[in-house]
């Protein structure tokens, strides 16, 4: 059998949790690309990261004399990847609709993180921003899955970004960022619709993501156990 | 073929919307501005949120309708042409942008911090935008020090770094001084270029001639 030195191969590095690389991670396995993942030494390796930071993708072309390509910034990963490897529409207002999802995933993400470090009248609004703003994703995803005949993908009948991305960060809520405020996983779980759930067991159910749910456990069984 | 229009909702002030505006007079297509009631209008808006895009079609399709400030600038900077279609580079310029998002939420994080929490979040923000103009230096430098990231025309990695920094030298001036100061003496001579060159863009010049030059208060 020849081998095959043109194909890429990448290189996920982060730490080891779920944080913000979950999506990437489920892009990389439903994509089938030959990928690893380092835990660099931290702060010791910060100044090797072209932003000083987590996570960073580099992407080895398996051709010689060409450099890797090394890409910085979460969403900037997750946008190359799911574009790379077809997870996206190619027109650029379906592409968009992808996108404007997985900011306001990652908006209401931030607010949550935000209140951790504020106190009294700054903390409670916060926290209400927070809590509107998973209100209103809630709301989207479930009027999303319903629009689209209830088959448990959020657009058209194959796994996506938008998916991916909504399932990280249900996950990313209720098991991680339980261990910073431990009320926000029951919080959480309580407000998730039949439709989400729906999503989410479509999502860990699907082909593509087999081996992710088999190294990292099922998300809905957590859920649904209390 | 059809034409498109847009309507940009949002507050009228420079705030996140700044490069969308820059963007839409680039692209040079048609387009207004509402300033919706505020809190009023909310639950008008997809997400409850502000900025939201509206293009309108004039060959009879349904409006497209977007929000996320930062998905609305990718979307029109795809379409019109200021992000390469090429994957790899367009990336590249994505990744600088996400960096100067994370920046003005650390500026907003320092500003309503607890006390005891202070310390470390200006610390954080210092640190963040000092690498931003290192790296940024660094690439225009790299380019040539044309005032361009890449090539020798405006892209929308130019445009975002310039209103950037004239939201935080200028936006950012009554809300803490401090801050609008910092930025101001952190702009490294590449980075001056890159501002007056985009600023002196022919493409930006019916967005740029409705306020204050970026260069007239750096140089003030």
């Amino acid at each position: 059998m020849t081998a095959d030195n043109t194909t890429p191969t990448y290189v996920l590095r982060y730490f080891d949790i779920i944080g913000l690389a979950e999506t990437s991670r489920m892009l990389l396995t439903a994509a089938k690309a030959e990928w690893t993942e380092e835990h660099p030494e931290w702060p010791q390796e910060k100044p090797n990261q072209p932003f000083g930071h987590l996570p960073v993708l580099v992407e080895k072309s398996g051709a010689e004399d060409e450099e890797d390509f090394v890409l910085s910034e979460s969403g900037s990963i997750e946008r190359y990847l799911a574009r790379k490897f077809n997870f996206v529409p190619t027109d650029n207002k379906q592409m968009a609709r992808h996108e404007q999802l997985r900011d306001q995933h990652l908006d209401a993400i931030i607010a949550f993180f935000a209140q951790l470090s504020l106190v009294d009248e700054a903390k409670k609004e916060k926290r209400e921003d927070f809590d509107a703003m998973l209100d209103k994703v809630i709301e989207i995803h479930t009027s999303l899955i319903r629009k689209n005949d209830d088959c448990g993908y959020l657009f058209g009948e194959e796994l996506t970004f938008a998916d991916m991305s909504a399932y990280a960060f249900y996950k990313l809520l209720v098991m991680y960022a339980v261990t910073f405020e431990a009320d926000v996983a029951p919080f959480v779980k309580d407000k998730i619709t039949p439709e989400v759930l729906h999503l989410l067991r479509t999502v860990e159910s699907d082909p593509l993501l087999h081996e992710h749910v088999e190294k990292k456990g099922s998300f809905v069984a957590h859920i649904l156990t209390e | 073929m059809s034409t498109s229009s847009f309507t940009l909702r949002y507050f009228n002030t420079a705030g996140l919307a700044e490069t969308i505006r820059l963007l839409l007079t680039a692209a040079n297509v048609d387009w207004t501005e509402e300033h919706p009631e505020w809190p009023a209008e909310k639950s008008n808006q997809p997400f409850g949120r502000l900025p939201v895009l509206i293009q309108k079609s004039d060959d009879g399709d349904a409006d497209f309708v977007i929000s996320e400030s930062v998905t609305i600038e990718r979307y029109l900077a795809r379409t019109y042409g200021f992000l390469p279609a090429d994957p790899r580079k367009a990336a590249l310029q994505e990744q600088i942008r996400d960096r100067l998002t994370d920046i003005i939420l650390a500026f907003y994080m320092q500003r309503v911090a607890s006390d005891d929490k202070k310390n470390e979040l200006v610390t954080k923000f210092e640190d963040l935008l000092k690498k931003q103009v290192e790296v940024s230096s660094q690439a225009l430098r790299e380019n040539g020090n044309n005032g361009h990231f890449f090539g020798g025309e405006l892209t929308y990695v130019d445009i975002a770094t310039y209103a950037f920094f004239k939201y935080l030298v200028v936006s950012v001036k009554d809300m803490q001084e401090s801050v609008s100061e910092l930025a101001k003496a952190s702009l490294t001579p590449e980075l001056h270029k890159l501002i007056s060159v985009i600023e002196a863009d022919p493409l930006l010049a019916a967005q740029v001639d409705k306020t204050e030059k970026l260069v007239s208060v750096l140089s003030a």
